[in-house]
């Protein structure tokens, strides 16, 4: 299949737009449209509309990779909050770093009621990486820019601005270069992925796949913070912060406690409305839990997008409500 | 309620492919060899079922019924009769039919289950039936005639029915082993062709030839009455027991052995090619003539690979037996997807069927395939840093196209949904100005890589195929071979030919009309007709080399090298023309020079990719 992304300077990539396919996975498929902004998202998006909006920043769990259109967490709240909007600006592969330029290039100044940020939590990885690995036309594995920051004193400053258009192989990626590749011990990870013994070592080992932020001074969280906190302050509407939790957490083979003490700490310090939906999918027993995600794919499964959108809405729908009653 | 959407599959043989209709609305249609890039795949078409509720935009839970052209317990009948009649002989091939299907057809329940992520209702149409629907239903006729002839079905391999309305019966059929589409493949590998895919080639060798060995065939191969029906003698044939499909008596009988692939083609086998073309054009018209008999209709529709011989078709049209005349253009058993879906349809569910009230077809140019939009193909050449020009504008995109061809360069034409079927038809075209006596070799052995006899074939503004052919009305799939005019026609002898120890290229580069690139040595033209309404970029293009040079005529040929499918994606299309010597290539609304282009970085060893047919 013709690819279903397109270079974007700023960005470093986006979905083409007016899209139109089912992308077939080894699950069966599912149908992606995007709109002429290049977002999966069935409406159009203008900046000024007299709708009431919300617009939902994240990456391929926001985006809904495996899900079809009208299944996301996304989709599930535009119906269960009609006649207001949820607008996706999800994009697959990306740090929090791409969603706020995302933010800054298509919905700055846009009229909308709320805007929530899905982080998911491994994002602490892509947000101080340079590159993200890809699978090119010849199977082979090429490194994709992408736009990043770097914390200079507590001032951010972007590079990759433009983002180099240029794929890069393994051979002349430069030894320093900064490549998330997916987390720790790659090698080892693929090993024991291909014996299918994942889950069992994950245990064994007690895994904990984002160290970085069990110290609120760890550089990673220190960038991930001072980005949440410049974009924040850019934002005039309430902004929603949703860590979505990675299925370790959700599968309770990883301990959730570090990351959900600096979101909330974070939340506290930027004014932001954080909705943790952990608990509420811990409230459903294993199995449910392990519907969640595919079963050789860690994405959310359409049950995993329902159950992130009704736990969302326990915040957005009064906050929705407080805001139609403001004066 | 929405109409029902109704998924036609065809493979486990050959040329699979996936159809998709919504109530009897054909919506898209597709091959699996364009996905897989394996010519005529015979795997399940997971790829263009994918495609299809690509093209709709549906779930699989969509999907109300899922028919499949074949009835495998009828070809396993077939299979176990064969091997009967011939045990202990034939143990591999029977053996290779067994694995088949009771490998996979027996199991084509968990192969739709594995391609859709869940199990639909499965619906089983006879192969014939399949055939005989994808003739009639799409046709332009309220009622007709409908002649379905292939290799074989489950036990037939021709039938002749009658389609009126909704409704479709059939009347006759003749049973395996007796088989015209197998004769005619019996002789294409004999010729040293390869088997469904040579038969093309042995029809383009014809006329070259002189049909000397006609009587032969009449008297001993296959023996022909009145009503077209007709038995084949099984002596001189091995295919019942063998692999191979001619038998050492053929052999003695042209006194020859079989020709190995690639090895020179002489005079011989010309003749015989002329001779099997000619024993088939004769019992097709014999039973177009039957056919009109049994039905009452003088409308005829046909399927089945046979049908894709255009020159026998050229001749039932001219023949007067029928006045309207309707050819699926995906006749071979990629089409039978699409059938098994109308009959599904229409004999299933009962759906109505309305003939579109234009006078035309309902196979919608056969343009079925997939499209790709103009952000499409530039996000792709901008990933790529290739180089092009977008040009928007139609007018003005169509008039540097003309004049590109108009100096002599071949272009290459990416623009809409593919064809279905085997014939590029402007979608995913090759084109050539026909005008220069050099061009056929030129494009056969430069940019297609394929033998230089092989004719290419005329695409013609609709309003003005009278001035240059003896075709009245449409050809729209270029499935009828048609003369050129004889006041555009220059003397060429064949005499000097056949004295000349038929060296092809001096025939074919001898200037027989005003139009040598598509002239065939003995006059014809296989004719495509171009209507504004199917292809607005192909008849613009025409249009504004009509416009430049007041000629509405370009060579029109499949966009791909020898052996490989028909293109389908702009990635598909820059390969092909990075490899040959096309010169321009069309990508939508993108113009690219290969002049332009950063170097290649292919050798030939790239040719090893697709088997030779």
């Amino acid at each position: 299949m013709s690819s279903l992304f397109q270079y974007d300077p700023d960005i470093g990539y986006r979905f083409v737009p007016h899209l139109k396919v089912r992308v077939a996975t080894s699950d069966g498929g599912y149908l992606l449209r995007t709109n002429a902004l290049g977002f999966r998202n069935d409406r159009e998006f203008e900046t000024r509309s007299s709708a009431r909006r919300i617009l939902v920043f994240g990456d391929s769990f926001t985006a809904g990779d495996n899900v079809s259109n009208g299944q996301r967490y996304s989709d599930h709240l535009d119906q269960a909050l009609a006649p207001v909007e949820v607008h996706n600006f999800g994009l697959p592969g990306s740090g929090t770093d791409q969603h706020s330029i995302i933010w800054n290039k298509f919905a700055k100044g846009a009229d909308a009621e709320v805007v929530v940020i899905a982080v998911l939590v491994e994002n602490i990885r892509r947000i101080v990486s340079a590159y993200r690995p890809s699978v090119g036309d010849d199977g082979s594995t090429e490194f994709i820019a992408k736009p990043y920051f770097q914390l200079q004193g507590e001032t951010l400053v972007r590079f990759n601005d433009p983002v180099p258009r240029e794929r890069v192989t393994g051979e002349t990626l430069e030894a320093e270069a900064k490549v998330d590749r997916g987390g720790r011990f790659p090698e080892l990870r693929k090993l024991v992925k291909t014996l299918g013994l994942q889950g069992v070592v994950q245990q064994l080992t007690r895994y904990q796949p984002t160290p970085e932020y069990d110290d609120p001074r760890d550089p990673a969280w220190r960038l991930m913070r001072a980005i949440l906190l410049s974009w924040r302050s850019q934002i005039p509407q309430p902004v929603v912060l949703m860590p979505i939790p990675l299925y370790q957490h959700v599968e309770q083979t990883a301990d959730p406690a570090a990351y959900r003490a600096r979101f909330s700490e974070l939340a506290a310090e930027g004014a932001f409305i954080l909705h943790d939906p952990l608990d509420d999918l811990l409230a459903n027993d294993a199995q449910i839990r392990r519907g969640f995600r595919f079963k050789t794919d860690v994405h959310l499964t359409p049950a995993g997008h329902r159950a992130i959108a009704d736990s969302l809405l326990r915040t957005l729908g009064p906050l929705l409500a407080g805001a139609r009653s403001d004066p | 309620m929405s109409e029902p959407y109704i998924l036609g599959v065809s493979g486990l043989y050959h040329d699979s492919a996936a159809a998709l209709i919504s109530g009897a609305e054909i919506v898209a249609a597709a091959q699996e060899e364009r996905f897989t890039r394996k010519k005529h795949d015979r795997r399940f078409p997971a790829n263009a079922i994918n495609y299809c509720l690509s093209e709709a935009f549906i779930e699989p839970s969509q999907l109300d019924i899922v028919a499949y052209y074949d009835n495998p317990a009828l070809t396993l009948d077939r299979a176990l009769r064969n091997f009967a009649a011939v045990a202990p002989r034939g143990r591999e091939p029977f053996k290779a039919a067994m694995r088949s299907i009771l490998d996979e057809k027996f199991r084509i329940e968990k192969s739709f289950e594995a391609a859709l992520g869940e199990a639909r209702p499965l619906w089983y149409v006879d192969h014939h039936l399949s055939h005989a629907a994808s003739a009639f239903y799409p046709s332009p006729f309220e009622e007709a005639a409908i002649l379905t002839v292939d290799g074989v079905g489950e036990h037939a391999t021709l039938t002749i029915g009658h389609g009126k309305g909704r409704d479709i019966e059939l009347l006759r059929e003749i049973r395996y082993p007796h088989s015209l589409g197998l004769l005619y493949s019996a002789i294409t590998q004999y010729c040293g062709f390869k088997v469904n895919s040579g038969e093309y080639k042995l029809m383009g060798l014809a006329p070259y030839g002189e049909p000397r060995f006609a009587r032969a065939m009449l008297d001993h191969l296959i023996h022909v009455k009145d009503d077209g029906s007709f038995a084949l003698d099984l002596s001189y044939f091995a295919f019942m027991d063998e692999a191979v499909m001619s038998g050492p008596k053929l052999h003695a009988l042209f006194g020859a052995p079989p020709r190995t692939a690639e090895s020179r083609i002489d005079l011989f086998h010309m003749d015989i090619a002329a001779s099997v073309q000619q024993v088939t054009e004769i019992i097709m018209l014999k039973l177009a003539a039957e056919a009109a008999r049994l039905t009452g209709s003088r409308n005829l529709t046909m399927a089945g690979g046979v049908a894709l011989n255009c020159v026998a078709n050229g001749k039932i049209l001219r023949s007067g037996l029928v006045d309207g005349f309707w050819i699926q253009p995906a006749a071979g058993d990629a089409g039978g997807a699409l059938g098994a879906a109308l009959y599904a349809a229409h004999m299933g569910l009962e759906l109505p069927r309305q003939v579109p009230a234009n006078g035309r077809d309902a196979q919608r140019g056969s343009y079925l395939g997939p499209a790709y939009s103009s952000a499409q193909v530039r996000a792709f050449l901008d990933r790529e840093g290739y180089a092009y020009t977008h040009i928007p504008d139609r007018a003005e995109r169509s008039a540097a196209v003309a004049k590109a061809l108009d100096a002599g360069k071949v272009v290459g034409l990416l623009s809409g949904r593919m064809e279905f079927g085997p014939r590029s038809l402007g979608a995913r075209s090759i084109l050539a100005d026909p005008r220069g006596a050099q061009m056929q070799s030129k494009v056969n052995l430069k940019v297609k890589y394929r033998e230089s006899f092989r004719p290419f074939a005329p695409a013609v503004l609709h309003d003005r195929v009278g001035d240059y052919f003896e075709l009245e009305g449409e050809s729209p799939y270029m499935l009828l071979v048609a003369p050129v005019r004889e006041d555009i026609r220059q003397p060429f002898d064949m005499a000097d030919f056949r004295k000349g120890v038929a060296d092809m290229i001096p025939a074919v580069n001898k200037v027989r009309s005003t139009l040598p690139a598509i002239t065939h040595v003995d006059y014809s033209a296989r004719v495509q007709t171009v209507h504004p309404d199917d292809q607005p970029d192909f008849h613009a293009i025409l249009a504004a080399f009509d416009a430049l040079t007041g000629c509405p005529v370009l060579v029109n040929t499949s966009f791909n090298v020898r052996g490989e499918p028909i293109v389908n994606t702009p990635e598909d299309a820059y390969r092909c023309f990075m490899r040959t010597e096309i010169e321009t290539l069309v990508l939508e609304d993108c113009i690219l020079e290969k002049a332009e282009q950063p170097v290649s970085e292919d050798d030939d060893a790239w040719k090893q990719e697709f088997e030779l047919d």
